[in-house]
């Protein structure tokens, strides 16, 4: 059988040998039989070499070249109509990569399938700030509350008491039960080398419990995970790589985190980025490692342990073999009620106790879900609208080239040709267009994903080309392909010869297809076009929200030096210290600080006027001396924070105009005092109201705040702070000077996020920078495939009616009138297009309203700006055929045919 | 123009497989001379059977072939048996027997 197979290729590659072999045996044959002709020879050496089973391969050959030579003579179409392919298969597979990494894909982890989450649901919202009595028994959180639905939230943190009872309660269903946490920047120094890295705090089930393997030494387990056991750490694969230049090195390093000194006791492997895809730790760090390394945790050990009532970690367990997750949620929702309504204290709490659910754990944590699937389908389904107009663009341009080809298949049929001959051919043809244009789509994937990853910033996702989606709509074209290229093939292979041969050109049935095609694509353009403005139209709202600060020749940057050593006695004047450094550079027209960038701030205490009811709604920022000068921020009253306010004179405060307006009315603030409640209490005096300024974001509306000197008061709160440096000239140009500065002062800070402020605006408001981005994009792109099929179809059109068009204008019709009737044309079917686009336009932009700012999603301007970019498109594409039409020489055409 | 008999359809092969067995290497030409002489005139082998049939039990590998000279001195290609066309020949020649065999019993006189 092998050797049979053999033979048969050693015959395909001499063929011509064997060839000539069979030709000199058939003479030598005739001779012999004194004959001078051997009859049929060809037929006979035909028959011969069909024996060798190589025809199929051979008719295939000429099939290509032919297909190639048919294309090359029609260069152009064939390159929109490939490239429109490639650019749908393209962007679909790349959007749906995403799609799989961030919605579909599990961790890789040993049995993903057995793994839960430990989530929790209550009926209303849990309000946590400033409340005498809490509504929950949930009295304070760090992590993620979600609504659901009306009046529901659900949550993933838990407190640590409830693990314990966790632990102790699931050993029939669970096999292991583990906890995480994020760490939040951590401050590594490794060799006198500092740097930032992010990290997570995990249980000492944790790399057991998801069936990990170490890449190199040992991973945590139980025992290390207790106060006072050694400290040790576990890197991961890219961070040992990267940062000790190999695994092996890594294991048995010691490093310092947060200048606490820890031993690296192994690395995870090189597939292993933990429990939320998007986020690869870089350091794993034992749960109670926090002691050593936070230095007031929410209120301190006692607080993060013991408190019943304080939300904080992240929990997942592992089934037993056998126990499914409804078994095992029925098994521990009894002893979870049991602790929980131990923890309420009122009736009202009582009442609305927090539900254990267990959820589906093989994809990880759901927070990038949350973020990216709503924005992610859309996305996806934009890119199917391009697909489909692409697909549209191939099935017309096969259907022209059928069309145009009638005369030459009824001639072959009529020379002889077999029907399944001619169709294999017209089947070719059409494959290798797609196939074209699946190959150019995988190199558009390629390039893309590295894009979107920046465009989304999604930094440590790992987005692979997905093969299947890459096959799908690969096989999508194909489909298209032989679907366009066959049913005009077996339609015109059925023709009657005669009438056909005899046929000038026309061939008008086909074309009741064509109108159609492009009223769908000029409908899917336009639903694109819609989301398109809509989207530009929110970023530009965005982008012209009034800052009240000047964002302009404005430098950012961060430091802890909390984390790099300094302690309460010294880390305030460390700051101070850099900030007169900073000022003395040359360029430098202002410097301040705050805890957190201004942009992206988020803080709140109960702050209240003394004797009025706690106001929920107030957010403070801690601010060093010349922040509102140097943001640019007008004064309205009073003064703003000076050198003077600092650890030993009066405690003193600046309002914004809101907190004003909203506490003291018409009445002026200044002189009043201001409390702050908790563990780090404040008396101040109010010395100045702030203008209004964008505090925590674009999108969201401004909150009351009140500012307060970073070095005073209970100085604990004092860890990392934001620089603002304003000025003269390119921000960025004072980067490394500012490196230098902190690296002098000391060499175990590093100097984080520098950015300028217009980056940062824009970090705050990515996903509709992108979103906006990619929409303009496809529209453009959608706008073009249309337009080559506009243009395709007219072109077309007109050439097919030189005849009637000559007689027209020997007749006397004039020039603008021909191109009249050609644009008519276009416009009828432009319109027929909208009238099919517009309700599917109005329920896009409706589906669309959550990720718009600023303007109803009916919005008028961006359906007037789609309607007028589809028609002027649509007019550009049909000019060229329409003047080409007008140029028609009446006596020529007549004689045409 | 002379009457031809059609060689009963299938055994084609195994008259080709026998002629080799029996005189050796020989070509297209001599095959079916032989074929027709011993046969008395009664087959005859068409060209245009015989050179798809010779090619197909190349690729069979019942047959291999070498240039050689021929009678009249020109190059010839000689056919000759391998082990595996003779055992192609054994097994023909039994199927044919039997065949053969059914056939007598259904048109013996009774």
């Amino acid at each position: 059988m092998i050797l049979e197979v053999l033979r048969r290729l050693a015959y395909y590659f001499r063929r011509r040998q064997f060839e000539e072999d069979l030709d000199e045996e058939m003479r030598h044959h005739a001779e012999l039989a004194g004959r001078p002709q051997f009859g049929n020879i060809t037929r006979w050496k035909e028959e011969s070499r069909t024996m060798w089973g190589w025809t199929f391969v051979e008719q295939l050959m000429q099939d290509l070249r032919y297909a190639v030579r048919a294309m090359k003579n029609n260069r152009a179409f064939t390159a929109l109509a490939a490239l429109s392919l490639a650019l749908g298969i393209g962007a679909n597979t790349a959007i749906f990569s995403f799609m799989d990494a961030i919605l579909l894909r599990s961790l890789p982890v040993n049995d993903p399938e057995s793994l839960v989450m430990v989530n929790w649901h209550i009926r209303g919202t849990p309000y946590t700030r400033g409340r005498a009595e809490p509504n929950t028994v949930v009295y304070g959180m760090s992590g993620s509350i979600y609504e659901e639905g009306e009046a529901s939230s659900t949550a993933a943190i838990l407190p640590y008491p409830a693990f314990e009872v966790l632990r102790k309660s699931s050993s029939s269903v669970f096999s292991s039960v583990f906890a995480f946490r994020k760490t939040g920047r951590l401050n590594v120094s490794i060799k006198g080398q500092a740097d930032v890295a992010g990290g997570e705090y995990v249980s000492g089930d944790y790399f057991r419990g998801l069936g990990i393997p170490p890449a190199a030494g040992r991973l945590l387990i139980g025992d290390d995970d207790r106060p006072g056991a050694t400290a040790v750490a576990v890197v991961s694969f890219a961070f040992a790589q990267a940062r000790f230049g190999g695994i092996a090195n890594a294991a048995g390093a010691s490093i310092l985190i947060n200048n606490v000194p820890f031993s690296v006791a192994g690395v995870t492997p090189p597939e292993f980025f933990g429990t939320l895809p998007g986020e690869a730790p870089d350091v794993y760090l034992p749960m109670h490692a926090n002691l050593l390394l936070e230095d007031y945790p929410f209120g301190g050990p006692a607080a993060m342990y013991l408190d019943q009532n304080f939300y904080w970690l992240e929990m997942m367990g592992r089934l037993q073999p056998g126990s499914s997750r409804v078994q095992a949620q029925a098994a521990l929702a009894g002893p979870f009620h049991q602790w929980v309504e131990s923890t309420a204290k009122t009736e009202h709490q009582r009442a609305d106790l927090p539900e254990l659910r267990l959820v589906e754990g093989a994809g990880g944590l759901d927070a990038l879900r949350r973020q990216f699937s709503r924005p992610l389908y859309v996305l996806m389904a934009l890119v199917g609208f391009i697909l489909a107009i692409a697909c549209a663009n191939v099935a017309n341009l096969l259907l022209a080239r059928a069309t145009a080809r009638r005369r030459e298949i009824a001639v072959r049929l009529s020379m002889g040709s077999a029907r399944s001959r001619v169709i294999r051919q017209l089947l070719t043809e059409s494959v290798l267009l797609a196939s074209l244009g699946g190959i150019l789509g995988v190199f558009v994937a390629k390039w893309s994903i590295p894009f979107l990853t920046l465009l989304l910033e999604i930094d440590s996702l790992n987005v692979s080309l997905d093969w299947r989606v890459m096959s799908v709509a690969a096989g999508l074209t194909l489909a298209t392909g032989a679907l366009f290229g066959l049913a005009p093939a077996l339609q015109s292979t059925r023709l009657d010869v005669m009438p056909a041969l005899k046929e000038a050109r026309e061939a008008g049935h086909k074309r009741r297809w064509r109108a159609p095609l492009i009223a769908l694509q000029v409908a899917l353009s336009f639903l694109i076009l819609v989301a398109a403005g809509l989207f530009v139209r929110t970023l530009s709202n965005l982008q012209s929200v009034e800052l009240g600060f000047n964002r302009e020749n404005l430098l950012l940057f961060r430091l802890n030096a909390r984390q790099a050593g300094h302690g309460d006695a010294d880390i305030a004047s460390f700051y101070t210290d850099l900030q007169k450094q900073f000022s003395a550079v040359p360029g430098v027209r202002g410097v301040s600080l705050s805890h957190e960038a201004f942009i992206a701030a988020g803080s709140s205490q109960v702050i209240n006027v003394p004797g009025a009811p706690p106001d929920l709604s107030t957010h403070l920022l801690y601010i060093g001396p010349a922040f509102f000068s140097t943001m640019q921020i007008p004064m309205l009253l009073g003064r703003e924070i000076e050198e003077r306010d600092g650890p030993n004179s009066p405690e003193v405060a600046v309002v914004s105009e809101k907190f004003a307006k909203k506490n003291f009315g018409d009445e002026n603030p200044i002189g009043r005092r201001l409390v702050m409640a908790g563990r780090t209490p404040r008396d101040m005096e109010i010395v100045g109201v702030a203008k209004e300024a964008r505090y925590g974001g674009l999108r969201r509306e401004v909150p009351p705040v009140v500012y307060m000197p970073y070095n005073q008061g209970a100085q604990r709160i004092v860890a990392g702070v934001t620089y603002y440096l304003r000025t003269a000239g390119d921000p960025l140009a004072y980067a490394n000077t500012v490196r230098q500065i902190v690296h002098r002062a000391d060499a175990r800070v590093p100097v984080t996020s520098i950015k300028t402020q217009t980056a940062q605006i824009d970090d705050t408001i990515s996903q509709e920078i992108a979103f906006a981005k990619l929409c303009t994009a496809f529209a453009i792109l959608s706008l073009a495939i249309a337009c080559i099929g506009l243009y395709g179809t007219l072109s077309y059109n007109v050439a097919r009616r030189t005849n009637e068009i000559g007689i027209r204008m020997a007749l006397g019709a004039q020039r603008g009138g021909v191109i009249g009737m050609i644009l008519r044309d276009v416009l009828s079917m432009v319109l027929i297009g909208l009238a099919i686009g517009l309700p599917g336009a109005l329920a896009t932009s409706k589906f669309l309203g959550s990720f718009l700012y600023g303007m109803k999603p009916n919005d008028p301007l961006a359906l007037t700006a789609a309607v007028a970019a589809l028609l002027a498109a649509a007019l550009a594409a049909g000019y060229a055929p329409a003047r080409r039409a007008s140029r028609i020489d009446p006596m020529a055409a007549l004689r045409h045919e | 123009m002379e009457e031809r008999t059609e060689i009963p359809p299938g055994t084609l092969y195994m008259l080709i497989l026998k002629t080799v067995a029996r005189i050796g290497p020989m070509h297209g030409y001599g095959i079916a001379q032989y074929i027709q002489q011993i046969s008395e005139d009664v087959l005859r082998v068409e060209e245009g059977s015989l050179y798809p049939a010779l090619q197909r039990m190349l690729i069979k590998g019942w047959l291999v072939a070498d240039w050689k000279q021929s009678e009249n001195n020109r190059r010839a290609r000689f056919y000759r048996l391998t082990p595996a066309g003779r055992k192609q020949l054994v097994a023909e020649l039994a199927e044919f027997d039997r065949v053969m065999g059914a056939i007598g019993k259904v048109i013996q006189p009774a």
